[in-house]
């Protein structure tokens, strides 16, 4: 077993200098920054930040927790409910609504907000329909300011909820709610009383992931703000407008908020980030229900599910319009194959496709690495005994708001650095990759320690036992086995990264400009045909991304 | 699995290897807009096969911030686009390499560098620009300070001025010229403020500007003369303009060389190909920009650029480019959403 051993350190020590160097250092770098001032260090900038009466920054810090909290609630109620019909009601589309319910997470942030812009916005859609039809001013029911962003983050959040509870609720067990039943409990005794009590972990995980995604939100405040304040837009403005210390210090700011939100959930309710994996097929209409209330949750779901759609089949929409043809009009008065037929004729139309495609791959394979060497190194090895805090130490850089890990790293690797083998990491093309790497590999090391989790250490041991080493025990039986968590994560990952956009913004340069970028500078361009068509080849692309990784799957479970 | 992603690697590797081989690249932060952009890299390209060119389009406030975090690992060769006073701060922080093109005596001093760090290329006049659909030019506001009358209550729509080079000039002249004629440093800022209880709401770029004044969500703004004119004549968009009768600030846009550029001896060339007489008359006919070189044949530029029928207002550069960071970052505390949060958002 002595080998075992070593071969347990090795892994351990390399996760460790990783961590290290690329999240330690950057935001150690990052600290520094933001203790510099005129006359030295000082905690002068914190204090301006504090106090609250000179600056905005305090409102922008209000704003942040206000909107996500509110998006938490909301996020819940709406992804809940659609969890709770999908799983616990059986009707016609039921298959449709839970495959809609999951679209709004694969939407990039910036896609996401600006198809919402011609939906609600005050020259959208169903404002002018609404027009139209009542005559009541669409700049009265539009969606703007604090109420947009909070709409947009539930739009693109609730799935979090959707996700963890129809999981959790199809885990439910059936027999309990049968001897409830038999025993005389009302429909909503069962409810509160059984059901309700089960879907605390997932409640609380979504719960996690919908505050830390609100507060790090910058399309959404970005393009709804006005005149209000957030965190993550007055990082960029101070950043833009060149202090860059204050910059660093509302960055350590806005991730401490998370961070103390993030690890209270944790240590308190010890929940777990992850999607719970079901064993056999759904159980649907568990709960038996007034044939009334039945139709109400039933046509509130297809309202949901609806209202859901509706941005995708916009970016269609507008993918086909022409140019300035839609201004006043309630829908694009003219339509053309130009916008695609232009972006097929454009010179390295596909180098953006191809950057983010190749970026994505490359963090992906670090990504499976980390992620498989923490996780196994978390639940099965070394780290064992401090399970829960080693599992918060890992999972910070998910409270890390992409900005804030984007000005870290420029403040980190700006000059050469052992960790940057000894070069200058800004302006080239390997500083997008990492930030891609670090923004991802908590997801992927979360959904494979809950597979191994339910991985039985009997089974390893029986191989041991017939002379299997570590590396056979590895490849026969921990990768076949987790093979789902990891195809699930990889999954998440690669569409994560081909339409991020947050911290690429700050970080690509001419030979790394991913596809957000170009898609922003599309529209900065006014083309927004030819931005939504690119939005098309985008979803395209993350299709094809979650077809490849059922059809792994299924190659693998015949 | 392993197999799989093996494979997906190698291929997407295989992908990013096999681009063109072996041109010189040249790149460009610029703020003048594809089709611009694009027009030049192509006649560029076609003199000059031996290189690539490969522009990146951004606000020019954001040009100047790229610069800065690239400082110790310079991506860009030249800066084309942006006010003369985000060219002088660059050079004052050493951003920039000097470079005196052969047309050095065709530019009027005040519109390039002392010390030949940037050299101005075009004149961007500011504007009150509005929906033509939505107002017509009678009822239009005549001056800067018609925008705080009480009929444009919630009817103007600004872009947010911190990331973008235009509205920072034009909110610090506001306050040079209010500071100016009362004597009160403060004036500048109760302007902004009665500006702010008129503005519907700040937009976050160029295009939602355009998207939502197009879209008759507001009918006012105010921003550059050559963009309205861009996109009411080549984007059909249904915009007019006014330009400010007590006469508006005139920015002069620079051009320069970014210091530490790894292809210097291709950015001069691109440099002086962009401010070579004939381009200029291209840039000024087919973009609608205004050029600084006073050699150009009076009847080869279009007769409104030549009319000139704009007055430029008095603007201290010097003192304003002093200020413009402190003063905005004012503006950005105090004097933002102060009067919106009072009037409601609408």
């Amino acid at each position: 077993m002595r080998a075992h051993r070593w071969g347990s350190w090795i892994p351990l020590v390399l996760l460790l200098i990783f961590y290290a160097g690329y999240v330690l250092y950057p935001v150690g770098v990052m600290t520094v920054e933001s203790l510099r001032s005129e006359d030295g260090f000082s905690l002068s900038h914190y204090a301006d930040i504090l106090r609250g009466d000179s600056s905005g920054n305090l409102e922008a810090a209000v704003n942040s927790v206000y909107v996500s909290v509110l998006s938490v609630v909301l996020g819940g109620l709406v992804g809940g409910a659609l969890a709770f019909c999908v799983t616990q009601l059986n009707f016609p589309f039921r298959r449709l609504v839970s495959l809609l319910a999951v679209v709004p997470v694969a939407l990039p942030p910036l896609v996401g907000v600006i198809a919402f812009l011609f939906v609600f916005g005050e020259s959208g859609i169903l404002p002018r329909l609404l027009q139209a039809g009542t005559g009541i001013p669409s700049s009265r029911v539009a969606l703007d300011g604090i109420p947009a962003i909070v709409a947009v983050h539930v739009y693109s959040f609730n799935t979090y909820f959707f996700l963890f509870v129809s999981a959790a609720l199809r885990q439910t067990d059936g027999s309990l709610v049968d001897a409830a039943a038999g025993l005389g409990a009302s429909p909503s005794r069962i409810l509160r009383l059984v059901i309700l009590p089960g879907l605390r972990p997932a409640l609380l995980g979504a719960s996690i992931l919908t505050f830390m995604a609100s507060m790090a939100s910058f399309s959404a405040p970005l393009l709804f703000a006005g005149g209000h304040r957030f965190i993550t837009l007055q990082i960029f403005t101070t950043k833009l407008n060149g202090d860059l210390p204050l910059a660093a210090a509302l960055s350590l700011l806005l991730t401490v908020v998370s961070l103390v939100f993030f690890v209270t959930l944790q240590l308190v309710s010890g929940a777990r980030i992850t999607l719970r994996r079901t064993k056999g097929t759904g159980r649907a209409g568990i709960l038996r229900v007034h044939p009334a209330v039945r139709a109400i949750l039933i046509g509130l779901s297809a309202l949901l599910i609806t209202l859901e759609a509706l941005p995708l089949v916009v970016i269609v929409i507008v993918s086909f319009a022409r140019e300035g043809s839609w201004t006043w009009q309630l829908f694009p008065s003219a339509y053309t194959l130009e916008n695609y037929t232009r972006l097929l004729g454009e010179r390295q139309i596909f180098e953006p496709v191809l950057n983010s495609s190749l970026m994505g791959l490359i963090a992906l394979a670090v990504v499976l690495l980390v992620g498989v060497a923490g996780a196994l190194l978390v639940t099965k090895g070394t780290l064992r005994k401090g399970r829960i805090l080693w599992d918060v130490v890992f999972t910070l850089p998910y409270a890390i708001p992409g900005t804030v890990l984007a000005i870290a790293l420029i403040l980190a690797f700006n000059h050469p650095t052992p960790f940057s083998g000894f070069r200058v990491l800004v302006g080239t093309f390997w500083i997008l990759p990492l930030a891609y790497v670090l923004r991802t590999y908590p997801l992927m090391m979360r959904s494979t320690a809950a597979a191994l989790e339910q991985l039985d250490d009997g089974i390893l041991e029986a191989a041991s036992s017939f002379g299997a080493g570590p590396w056979m025990r590895f490849r026969r039986i921990i990768i076949p086995l987790i093979l789902p968590g990891l195809v699930a994560g990889g999954v998440l990952t690669l569409i994560t990264l081909l339409g991020e956009f947050v911290s690429s913004v700050l970080l690509y340069t001419y030979a790394s400009r991913p596809i957000a970028v170009e898609i922003l500078a599309q529209l900065r361009a006014y083309n927004f045909g030819s931005a939504a068509a690119y939005c098309v080849f985008l979803m395209v692309l993350i299709l094809l991304v979650v077809g490849t990784g059922q059809w792994i799957l299924r190659r693998r479970s015949p | 699995m392993r197999r799989m992603i093996m494979l997906a690697l190698s291929a997407a590797l295989a992908a990013g290897c096999s681009r063109p081989p072996a041109k010189t690249p040249l790149i460009l932060y610029s703020p003048h807009g594809k089709e611009m952009l694009a027009e030049f890299e192509q006649q560029f390209e076609a003199s000059h096969p031996d290189v690539d060119v490969q522009w990146l389009d951004m606000g020019s406030q954001d040009v100047y911030d790229r610069l800065r975090t690239e400082r110790d690992n310079p991506q860009a060769d030249l800066w084309w686009g942006g006010p003369m006073t985000s060219f002088e701060r660059a050079a004052s922080e050493g951003l920039l390499e000097r470079y005196i093109p052969s047309w050095d005596a065709s530019v009027p001093q005040g519109e390039k560098s002392k010390d030949g760090f940037w050299y101005g290329t075009f004149l961007t006049p500011e504007v009150i620009m509005y929906n033509n659909r939505m107002v017509t030019g009678d009822d239009a506001p005549k001056d800067w300070d018609d925008l705080l009358a009480p009929q444009w209550r919630g009817r103007i729509l600004i872009r947010y001025p911190l990331a973008s080079g235009t509205m920072r000039i034009i909110f610090c002249a506001m306050i040079e010229r209010a500071n100016a004629a009362t004597g009160d440093s403060l004036a500048g800022f109760r302007w902004l403020q009665r500006l702010d209880a008129n503005t519907k709401t700040y937009v976050a770029d160029p295009t939602q500007l355009y998207l939502r004044i197009a879209r008759e969500e507001a009918p006012l703004s105010v921003w550059n003369m050559p963009d309205v004119e861009m996109q009411a004549n080549k984007s059909y968009q249904p915009f007019s303009y006014v330009v400010p009768a007590s006469g508006t600030p005139v920015i002069t846009e620079g051009i320069a060389i970014v210091k530490g550029s790894l292809h210097a001896a291709q950015a001069k060339a691109f440099y002086e190909f962009v401010t070579s007489k004939q381009s200029m008359i291209q840039e000024a006919n087919d973009f609608y920009r205004i050029p600084t070189r006073t050699d150009l044949p009076g009847s080869s530029l279009p007769a409104w650029m030549t009319a000139r029928k704009w007055k430029a207002m008095n603007v201290d550069w010097r003192r304003l480019q002093a200020n413009e960071r402190s003063w905005m970052q004012y503006w950005d505390d105090h004097v933002k959403g102060s009067g919106i949060s009072n009037t409601g958002a609408r």
